[in-house]
């Protein structure tokens, strides 16, 4: 067995950063072409997985009710219409500017 | 861009602006508010660059890129209010904190949108970076101290 372990520990140290996206293309190739080689390898990888679906477990995911949603997308449109001026294009577009601007006051 | 395209573009977004909202301030109210005034602020700001952007309302693809475009736009605004308004509600944040959530919360506010894009939106590095206006190392730096935090609480003495 020609492997070292150093080369295993210097690998293990880009797992996280690999399943981040932030290694570079020539260390992603590298990186990419260590794992397929060595098979074993893999398990480290998948402990990591799951150590990162852990972690985004502890991360809220808020869920707006229907009410809510509702309410929050009229002030999104309030917002877009009262805030944003769009130019008209000829005068049935600005007749259409009046009306939408009316409707939403 | 009309108005109306442009709220057919943000409005399915509401639910995930809503939720990186929370992220920063676990408060239903103080988050839709969130929403809301970095939307106003997105609005203001880019103005010029928001109405002059073309859209056909019948090529999928054409609307999926710039509804991500708009989402970046958007997410750059609330992370900067949002950063800003949780470090003036530090205290108020202590008891604000969902149960089950408490270490998440536990993170410094920029360290928790970092985590929130990378992890829960998927957000590569260098969008990140790009959302948040900070370099590349920054995002890394922050993901690696948000993990090391995290998961010294969940599996102690593991490595980040």
């Amino acid at each position: 067995m020609i492997e070292s372990v150093p080369m295993h520990k210097a690998f293990e140290k880009k797992i996280i950063p690999y399943l981040d996206g932030a290694l570079s293309k020539e260390d992603l190739a590298e990186f990419e072409a260590f794992v397929r080689t060595h098979p074993e390898f893999n398990a480290k990888v998948k402990a990591r997985q799951e150590e990162l679906q852990l972690l985004t477990g502890k991360i809220p995911a808020a869920v707006l009710s229907p009410a809510s949603r509702e309410a929050l997308e009229n002030e999104m449109r309030t917002s877009i219409f009262n805030l944003l001026r769009e130019e008209p294009e000829g005068l049935f577009d600005g007749l259409r500017i009046r009306w939408e601007e009316f409707r939403n006051r | 861009m009309k108005r109306n395209d442009l709220f057919q573009l943000v409005a399915p977004l509401s639910e995930q602006l809503y939720r990186f909202a929370y992220t920063l301030i676990p408060d239903d109210l103080q988050a839709e508010q969130l929403v809301i005034d970095s939307l106003n602020a997105y609005l203001i700001k880019e103005q010029k660059q928001i109405i002059k952007l073309e859209f056909d309302p019948k090529n999928k693809r054409e609307a999926q890129k710039l509804r991500r475009f708009y989402f970046k736009g958007l997410l750059k605004y609330l992370s900067d209010i949002g950063i800003r308004r949780s470090g003036q509600l530090t205290d108020q944040l202590k008891d604000m904190r969902p149960p089950g959530h408490a270490e998440f919360y536990g993170l410094e506010a920029r360290v928790r949108i970092v985590m929130g894009l990378r992890y829960d939106a998927r957000f590569s590095v260098e969008e990140i970076a790009e959302i948040l206006a900070i370099p590349r190392y920054e995002v890394i730096e922050k993901l690696h101290n948000g993990r090391f935090l995290l998961l010294d609480n969940l599996l102690p003495g593991a490595t980040p």
